[in-house]
C-alpha cells in the first residue's frame, strides 16, 4: 500500500507533461476543433515513437507490457492537454484484441497499433444509450464463411480517423441463457458503411454508423461466437477508467487556471484569491480533484492485478460525472465573464470534461451498478475489502 | 502506486481478526458498554475493568501495540501500515490501540532523549496517557491566540489560564499543553508545548456535558457518552524538563501532530462505519414487505454514500502513504479531515431520511434500531467536523498550503 507516485511513475508524468506542452498549445486544439479528421499526423507520429501506443500492450507484438496504471497516467496528461489525439479509443480497441483477440488478430493489428500506423475505435452505444447487452440491436448472421452486420451504432469516436471497429452485434436472441452478443473487428473502409458526423460539445469526432449488409470474414469474430457479452463488459470498463484519468487531468488543470487566475484578478483592493469565498471553493476543487484521482487509479490497478474492477470502475466514474463537472463549473464562475469568452482559453476544457462526464454510464447507472453489488447479493459488506460475491457484477 | 496489501499484512489481518473473535469476549464487551468515551472504544489508557485490562495484556503480549514506533522506544520498529491495518480491526471491535493524539509521534519527532525513553514506552504500554490542551475560551479555530501563560520562574515554568474542551482530562494520566511563552513576539513565535502529569498541584478539570451525553450511548456511537473538560491553571509550577522541544518553537510542533492527530484507523472509520451499518441492516431487515433496499431512489443514494467512503478509505491510506515516506503534508491531511467528517455528517442524514421516525429512537427505547445508534449519531457525526481543526479552518489550509492563496488584506472600508 502506497498511494505517492513512484520514481518511475513521477517520471512518465513529468515527460509527458513536459512534451504535450510544448508540443500540443491550445491553438492546435482549436484547429483540430474544425479538422475533418479532428487530429493532427505530426502529433500522433511524435507520441507514437514515445511508445505511448505500444507502452500497455504486451511485448510480443511491439508493446512495452506495462500497466494500465501508466497508460492511466500518459492520458491523464493527454487530457490535462486536452490534447486532440485518438488515443483512448485506440486503445480501448487495441487492449480488448489484446487480451481477448486470436493470436492471428492480435498479430494482425496490435504491431501496426504499437507503432502508430493503425487507429482503432469500438462501437457499442445504440438508440438506447445505456451500456448494457440489452440494448444492442444491430445484428450479424453467418452466412458462408461470412457475417453479415447490419444495424446502426452512435456515440462512435473517431470512427472517421479510424481503420478498424471493434463493434459489438447481436447473434443470438438475448433471452438463450445469455446476452447473445459477439464482438467483430471490422475495417472501417467496408462497403455498406455509412457514417454521419454528430456534432458534439466538445467539438470532438463522433459519428453514427450504419452498417448495411456489411459482409466480413469469419476470423473478424473477436472471442467466440454469442460469447461477446463479458469481453465487451471488460471492454467498457477498461474505457471507462482511462476516461476518467484523462477527466482528472483535464480537470486538474481547470481547476489550476482557476486558482492561478484568483491570485491575479483584483476586485474590491486584493486579489480575488485572497477572500475565503474563492479560497473555500478552490479547496473543494482540490479535494474533488484528489479524491477522483484515488477512485481512478485503485480501479486501474486493480484491473492490472487481474481482478474484477467494476465496482471500481463504477465509483470513479460516477464521482467523476458529478464532481469534475462542478469543479470545472466552478472554475467558470471564478473566472467571471472572462472565462466563458470565445477566445479565452478555459472553455476547451469546460466544454470536454462535461461532454466526457455524459459518455460511457451516467452517474445513475453507475450508482445502480453499485447498488446492485452492495445490496443485491446475501452477506455483510465491509469497507475495504471484496464485496460478498464479487468476482462478477 | 500500489493499493494492494502485502502477503504478510494481510496474514497479519486474518491472525489480528481471529485474535478479537477468541478474545473481545462477552465479559470484554459488557464491561466497555457504559464505558465510552473516547474516539471508537476503549483505550490501553483508559481501560478500567479487569476483563479489559488483561485484554490489553494479551495484545501487548502479541508486539501488537507501536507497531511503528523504534524499538529502542518500546515499539516493534515496522512500517505504519502494518500498524494501520491492526488498529483499524481492533477499532472495528471497539478497541483503541492506538497511542491516541499527537502526544507519542511528536515526543518522538521533538522530544529529548530523555523525554523519549520516559514517555513513548509508558504511552504504547497505555501505563500513560495524554489529553491535549489546546483550545481555550476564546479561540479554538484560531488556536495560534491562545492566552494562557508560562513564565520563567527560576528553574521551573510557572503556568496559569484556562483550557476547554479537554477531552479525556478526567481519565488521562498527563496534558500536553500548548502555552504562551513570549507574549512580546508574533502570535506563532510565541507558543510553546509542555508535558505534565494532571495530578499535580494547581489544576483543576472540570466536566462540560455536550448534546450527545448519555450513559446509553452504544459504544460504537461517535463521541460516545460525549464528555469533555475545561482545565483550569493556577500557579502550576513544571520543571524546565517539561518543555517539549524549544521555547517559543511550539506552534510548528503543535500544528505538526496535528495533522497526523487528523488521519488513522480511527479518524476512517468514525466517518464511514454508519455507511456499512445501514448497508448490512437494510439487507438483513424489513418493515413488514417494505424494504428500503428496494426503492431505487435509496438504492442510488446508498450507492452515493458508498463512493463517498471510498474516498474516505482512499484519503487515509495516502495519509498513511505521507506518513509512512516521513510525514510531510501539505495540505492533504487537511483534505481528509475536511472529506471524511462532511460525509459523516452526510451519512447520518441520509440514514435518517431512510428509516424515517425509526431514526430518532434513542437506545433503551422501544423499536429503537440497532441500539439506537443511529439515533445518537444524529447529534454526534458533525462534530467532527469541529473539533481538530474545523473544515472551514481545514480548508483555508488547503487554500494556504495547497495552492499557495494569498492572505486577505484588511477589509476596506
Amino acid at each position: 500500500m502506497d498511494l505517492l507516485l513512484t520514481q518511475d511513475e513521477e517520471m512518465l508524468r513529468h515527460a509527458a507533461r513536459a512534451f504535450l506542452s510544448a508540443e500540443c498549445p491550445t491553438s492546435l486544439v482549436r484547429e483540430m476543433e474544425k479538422d475533418p479528421k479532428g487530429y493532427p499526423d505530426g502529433l500522433w507520429r511524435k507520441t507514437a515513437e514515445l511508445g505511448w501506443q505500444g507502452m500497455a500492450l504486451p511485448g510480443k507484438y511491439g508493446g512495452l507490457d506495462l500497466p494500465l496504471v501508466q497508460l492511466g497516467l500518459i492520458l491523464e496528461e493527454v487530457g490535462r492537454a486536452i490534447a486532440p489525439l485518438p488515443l483512448h479509443s485506440t486503445m480501448v480497441a487495441a487492449l480488448a484484441i489484446a487480451s481477448d483477440g486470436s493470436a492471428a488478430q492480435r498479430e494482425a493489428v496490435l504491431p501496426g497499433v504499437a507503432t502508430g500506423k493503425k487507429i482503432l475505435t469500438w462501437a457499442f452505444a445504440e438508440h438506447d444509450p445505456r451500456l448494457l447487452p440489452e440494448t444492442v440491436h444491430t445484428h450479424a448472421v453467418s452466412d458462408g464463411g461470412d457475417f453479415v452486420i447490419n444495424g446502426t451504432k452512435l456515440f462512435v469516436d473517431n470512427f472517421v480517423a479510424a481503420d478498424l471497429c471493434l463493434v459489438a452485434c447481436r447473434t443470438a436472441p438475448a433471452s438463450d441463457g445469455g446476452a447473445g452478443l459477439s464482438l467483430f473487428l471490422v475495417d472501417t473502409g467496408s462497403a455498406g458503411i455509412s457514417e454521419k458526423p454528430l456534432i458534439t460539445l466538445a467539438k470532438d469526432r463522433q459519428s453514427e454508423v450504419e452498417f448495411r449488409n456489411v459482409r466480413v470474414p469469419g476470423p473478424s469474430l473477436v472471442g467466440g461466437l454469442n460469447q461477446g457479452a463479458p469481453i465487451v463488459e471488460r471492454m467498457l470498463d477498461r474505457a471507462t477508467a482511462l476516461l476518467c484519468a484523462q477527466m482528472v487531468g483535464a480537470t486538474r488543470k481547470d481547476a489550476e487556471m482557476a486558482v492561478e487566475y484568483s491570485k491575479y484578478r483584483e476586485a474590491f483592493g486584493q486579489p480575488i484569491g485572497a477572500f475565503q469565498s474563492i479560497q473555500h471553493a478552490c479547496a473543494d476543487m482540490l479535494v474533488w480533484t484528489d479524491a477522483a484521482s484515488l477512485l481512478t487509479y485503485e480501479a486501474l490497478w486493480k484491473m492490472d492485478q487481474g481482478l474484477w474492477a467494476g465496482v471500481e470502475v463504477s465509483q470513479a466514474k460516477a464521482f467523476c460525472n458529478e464532481k469534475c463537472q462542478a469543479v470545472v463549473r466552478l472554475s467558470q464562475t471564478i473566472h467571471g465573464g472572462i472565462g466563458f469568452m470565445m477566445e479565452f482559453d478555459l472553455h476547451l476544457w469546460f466544454r470536454r470534461v462535461s461532454a466526457w462526464a455524459m459518455r460511457l454510464g451516467t452517474t445513475f447507472e453507475h450508482r445502480a451498478r453499485i447498488s446492485r453489488a452492495l445490496l443485491d447479493h446475501p452477506g455483510r459488506v465491509v469497507l475495504g475489502r471484496p464485496l460478498p460475491g464479487s468476482a462478477h457484477g | 502506486m500500489d493499493f494492494g496489501f502485502t502477503p504478510e499484512q494481510e496474514a497479519l489481518r486474518r491472525e489480528v481478526r481471529a485474535f478479537i473473535a477468541q478474545h473481545v469476549t462477552a465479559e470484554v464487551v459488557a464491561e466497555m458498554e457504559g464505558h465510552n468515551e473516547g474516539l471508537l472504544g476503549v483505550t490501553p489508557g483508559t481501560s478500567r475493568g479487569p476483563a479489559v485490562k488483561e485484554l490489553f495484556r494479551k495484545i501487548s503480549e502479541r508486539g501488537w501495540l507501536g507497531i511503528s514506533y523504534p524499538r529502542e522506544y518500546g515499539g516493534q520498529g515496522r512500517d505504519r501500515i502494518t500498524q494501520y491495518i491492526v488498529e483499524e480491526e481492533f477499532a472495528r471491535a471497539n478497541v483503541n490501540i492506538s497511542t491516541a493524539g499527537s502526544s507519542a509521534p511528536m515526543i518522538l519527532a521533538a522530544g529529548s532523549e530523555e523525554q523519549k525513553r520516559h514517555y513513548i514506552p509508558r504511552l504504547i504500554r497505555g501505563e500513560f496517557s495524554f489529553a491535549q490542551g489546546f483550545t481555550e475560551p476564546r479561540g479554538g479555530a484560531d488556536l495560534a491566540s491562545l492566552q494562557c501563560r508560562a513564565v520563567h520562574d527560576g528553574e521551573d515554568y510557572v503556568i496559569n489560564g484556562q483550557k476547554m474542551f479537554t477531552s479525556g482530562a478526567h481519565y488521562c494520566t498527563h496534558l500536553y499543553l500548548m502555552a504562551r511563552t513570549d507574549p512580546g513576539a508574533p502570535k506563532h513565535k510565541g507558543i510553546s508545548v509542555f508535558l505534565m502529569r494532571l495530578d499535580i498541584p494547581g489544576i483543576t478539570v472540570r466536566p462540560l456535558w455536550t448534546m450527545q451525553n448519555d450513559p446509553r450511548a452504544p459504544t460504537r456511537t461517535t463521541y460516545g457518552q460525549s464528555r469533555t473538560n475545561e482545565v483550569f491553571f493556577d500557579d502550576v509550577r513544571v520543571p524546565k524538563t517539561a518543555l517539549l522541544g524549544e521555547e517559543n518553537k511550539g506552534w510548528y510542533i503543535g500544528s505538526t501532530g496535528l495533522n497526523l492527530d487528523r488521519v488513522g484507523a480511527a479518524r476512517y472509520l468514525i466517518s464511514v462505519l454508519r455507511d456499512e451499518e445501514i448497508i448490512n441492516w437494510i439487507k438483513e431487515n424489513r418493515f413488514d414487505g417494505y424494504s428500503p433496499a428496494d426503492d431505487p431512489a435509496i438504492r442510488d443514494k446508498i450507492a452515493e454514500l458508498w463512493i463517498e467512503a471510498q474516498v474516505c478509505r482512499l484519503m487515509t491510506m495516502r495519509s498513511m502513504s505521507i506518513v509512512e515516506h516521513g510525514g510531510r503534508f501539505a495540505y492533504e491531511g487537511a483534505a481528509e479531515k475536511v472529506w471524511a467528517p462532511e460525509h459523516g455528517a452526510r451519512s447520518t442524514e441520509t440514514i435518517a431520511q431512510m428509516l424515517g421516525p425509526y431514526a430518532q429512537l434513542l437506545n433503551g427505547s422501544p423499536r429503537a434500531i440497532e441500539k439506537g445508534i443511529f439515533a445518537h449519531n444524529v447529534m454526534g457525526a458533525f462534530q467532527s467536523q469541529i473539533n481538530h481543526g474545523s473544515v472551514q479552518v481545514m480548508r483555508d489550509q488547503i487554500a494556504r498550503r495547497g495552492l499557495d492563496m494569498p492572505r486577505a488584506r484588511k477589509a476596506s472600508r
